[in-house]
């Protein structure tokens, strides 16, 4: 059985996109356990990175996380092993105890442990370091609003997702609701695209999607996305950022890490991989990003 | 049932034969064919079984924490991961329950959704045990497992199996065993006639001369067709041109002794007719005498020459009536009062010399479809042995009428009676019966010969007053009948 980290996250799994993409995109426990365990150290002095990531982010291409590896061991001239878990909770716990160097994490677990962490970057998507949320229904489905949805099935991909969970939530609480009490029943499919899967499949009757994940499926795998419809979109809140604990923000190694994602649109190896995730690049960004991300954690948290 | 039996039994071997053949080839490839389509759906039935097992087994171990959690998204996930390639490509709808029903995960979320209850129709199909159900009809297997944590029962997974493939293939398998036993039927059973067709064809000829044989033709079969016999055959073609070969032989012994038969009693005929012309000759001389003598007296003269004219007139009919039986003339002419008639006259020789009395009734109307000469053979021949037998001065009695479609002839005497083989003879089919090769029953013989060549028959029984009374009864062919009266 495929690992968890593997079928978590952002966004395809390797069974349904089509080959171009899938063999771009797309991977499995293998690749995961020879990323981890590989040899791959360019600098035999220099100590290894250990670079974190979320289900957020997509986890199983292995050409994705090979290029990837590749081009972070070459810029940072070090080794680098990329570590992945099922659940953000599981990366935010390695994140803040110092055992990765650094981590692509959500801005809801950012926005929770702000003090501890250093943004690194921030990932511009068509032309903006923002994204939004989606609320998703059958395509076939008669709600029209959110209302409609009271008393369904509702898919959620992670507890400490923010376009996943948090967004929704604070939709509710701003109606004074809360989703045990709105939706009849809900669960958590741990990955953006399982989301997706379960109202395709007719398992949830709604859920609360990554609209980047969404967006980027929908040109990958469109018979997939093609069963689902977009009932609601939030406003544009801050993109999954790149963050350290903040012991080592002002570290010689922070920089790199920071310098190699700034400018890995000008490398072929990172252009490949900027257009492997269909992102324009990564930039510096500011904690004020996530200020939306912080309203909705105290508004969720204020109604309990 | 009798009537069909006999029915089947007429029908020819080069028939029955292949017939059987085809018939025995029907019932093994039924047997065999029943024999491999239950082998072959036990088998699937086991195979499918044994994926089931592994399936449900697999999906059990993988399932079970997430169902103690109720994780309807891992339960969902691990339903589709293992929907597809676990049995053999089969399509698979499972659908997982709490123990009271209530639906955590099905493979089709919109058939069965999730908190929804199991729908009792379907839960109905599911065998107690969690056995496998075969539903042939909706092209199905359902099978159940229950799910069990540290003993205590946490919920069931349903499976509904298409097995639609598995009954295409028994399908397939018994189309081709039909179109393989049909085929294989067909040409043994055309083998079979070829070849019975081929072994029965000497029997053929064998009917073929038999047929040939009753118009009376017996011919050997040709020396040419039995050598290709080297069989038993060849041996029953040789029998049976021996058996030709003595027929034939005792035909031409017959008809020898019938000839000297007819002679016999041809020259007894004429000793008699010598006395029959003899006898008036004496007055015919003494009548010319007494017209020599008298020759002026003209009484006289008158009655001479009507003693001349008697006596010739007798004379003339003996001549007439043995010229009747022994020139022939046509051989089929028919029959006539007038025939019978003249016998009285052949015979009158011996009803004298015997001083016997013949009570003559001949009621015979007209003419009859029969011909005549056999027949006046026939029964001058017993009315000849009819006077020998009789004592002196007995009566000897003939009668012939017309009994409704059939001419009875009938002589009856107050002789001894005839010994029991000379009854015999006269009773047989002459056609048949072997000819006497001594003197004795010869006659008898030739009677009961020309009878049954008329296929009528004779009767011979003895009187109760003593004596013998000898009955044929001929039958007058149909539209024939009494030519005369038309």
């Amino acid at each position: 059985m495929p690992s968890r980290s593997a079928q978590g996250g952002w966004p395809i799994r390797s069974e349904i996109a089509r080959p171009l993409d899938r063999r771009r995109f797309l991977g499995g426990l293998g690749a995961v356990a020879a990323l981890g365990l590989g040899p791959g150290r360019l600098a035999a002095g220099a100590s290894e990175v250990r670079f974190g990531l979320t289900p957020v982010f997509l986890s199983s291409d292995i050409e994705l996380l090979t290029q990837l590896r590749t081009y972070l061991s070459a810029a940072l001239d070090r080794p680098v092993t990329l570590v992945m878990r099922r659940t953000y909770q599981e990366i935010t716990a390695l994140l803040l105890s110092g055992q990765l160097d650094a981590a692509w994490i959500c801005g809801y677990p950012y926005i929770q442990y702000r003090e501890r962490l250093s943004l690194l970057a921030v990932p511009v998507w068509r032309g903006r370091p923002l994204y939004q949320s989606y609320l998703i229904v059958d395509r076939a489905g008669e709600a029209r609003d959110i209302a409609a949805l009271r008393g369904q099935i509702h898919a959620f991909s992670d507890p400490d997702s923010n376009s996943g969970h948090l967004v929704t939530q604070a939709a509710l609480a701003e109606q004074g609701e809360t989703a045990a009490g709105f939706f009849r029943k809900t669960f958590f499919t741990y990955s953006h695209r399982n989301v997706v899967r379960a109202v395709a499949s007719g398992l949830a009757e709604s859920g609360s999607v990554d609209g980047y994940v969404w967006e980027v499926m929908s040109e990958i795998e469109p018979d997939l996305t093609g069963r689902t419809r977009v009932l609601w979109k939030s406003e544009w809140l801050g993109f999954p950022p790149i963050a350290c604990a903040k012991a080592l923000g002002e570290t010689a190694l922070a920089a790199a890490i920071r310098r190699a994602l700034a400018t890995m649109g000008a490398d072929p190896a990172g252009r490949d991989v900027l257009d492997m995730l269909r992102l324009d690049g990564f930039t510096a960004g500011e904690p004020a990003l996530f200020e939306g991300i912080a309203r909705n954690y105290d508004l969720v948290r204020a109604l309990g | 049932m009798i009537g069909l039996r006999q029915r089947i039994g007429a029908w020819p071997t080069t028939l029955k034969v292949p017939l059987i053949v085809a018939v025995l080839m029907v019932a093994i490839s039924v047997v065999l064919s029943n024999k491999v389509l239950l082998r072959q759906s036990e088998t699937q039935q086991r195979h499918l079984e044994e994926l089931t097992a592994a399936y449900l087994d697999g999906l059990s171990a993988s399932i079970e924490p997430h169902v103690l959690r109720e994780d309807i998204w891992e339960i969902f996930d691990q339903l589709e991961r293992a929907r597809s390639g676990s049995l053999g490509a089969r399509a698979v709808n499972s659908i997982v329950t709490r123990p009271d029903g209530r639906i955590l995960a099905a493979s089709d979320p919109r058939a069965f959704p999730s908190q929804g209850q199991l729908p009792p129709p379907l839960g109905a199909r599911f065998a107690a045990g969690g056995a496998l159900v075969l539903d042939e009809a909706a092209g199905k297997a359902f099978t159940r497992r229950a799910l069990s944590y540290q003993g205590r029962p946490m919920g069931w997974i349903y499976a509904e199996i298409d097995i639609r493939d598995l009954l295409l293939e028994r399908r397939e398998v018994l189309v081709t065993l039909i179109l393989t036993n049909v085929l294989l039927t067909l040409l043994f059973a055309g083998l079979g006639t070829l070849a019975v067709q081929r072994m029965l064809r000497p029997i053929g000829t064998l009917a073929k001369h038999l047929d040939r044989g009753r118009g009376g033709d017996m011919e050997p079969i040709p020396e040419a067709e039995i050598g290709a016999q080297h069989s038993e055959f060849g041996r029953l073609f040789r029998r049976y041109n021996a058996m030709v070969e003595a027929m034939n032989e005792r035909e031409a012994l017959a008809a020898r002794l019938a000839e000297e038969e007819k002679l016999a009693s041809l020259g007894r005929l004429a000793s008699g007719m010598a006395h029959e012309i003899n006898n008036p000759l004496g007055g015919m001389f003494n009548a010319i005498d007494t017209i020599e003598r008298h020759d002026g007296d003209p009484l006289v003269r008158r009655g001479s020459l009507a003693i001349l004219k008697r006596g010739l007139l007798g004379i003339r009919e003996v001549v007439r009536a043995a010229l009747v039986s022994y020139k022939g003339g046509e051989p089929d002419r028919p029959l006539t009062p007038a025939d019978l008639d003249d016998l009285r006259v052949l015979v009158r020789h011996e009803v004298q010399r015997r001083r016997l009395t013949l009570v003559w009734h001949n009621e015979l109307p007209a003419s009859l479809a029969l011909p005549g000469p056999p027949i006046r053979q026939a029964v001058l021949n017993l009315l000849l042995n009819a006077c020998a037998a009789s004592p002196m001065a007995g009566e000897v009695r003939f009668a012939a009428s017309l009994q409704g479609a059939a001419l009875a002839l009938t002589i009856k005497d107050r002789g001894p009676g005839l010994p029991p083989d000379v009854a015999a003879l006269l009773e047989s089919d002459g056609r048949e019966a072997t000819p006497p090769l001594e003197g004795r029953g010869l006659g008898a013989w030739m009677v009961s010969r020309l009878v049954g060549e008329l296929g009528g028959r004779v009767r011979a029984r003895a009187r109760e007053a003593g004596g013998t009374a000898i009955e044929i009864v001929l039958p007058v062919g149909e539209g024939s009948g009494l030519r005369d009266v038309a």
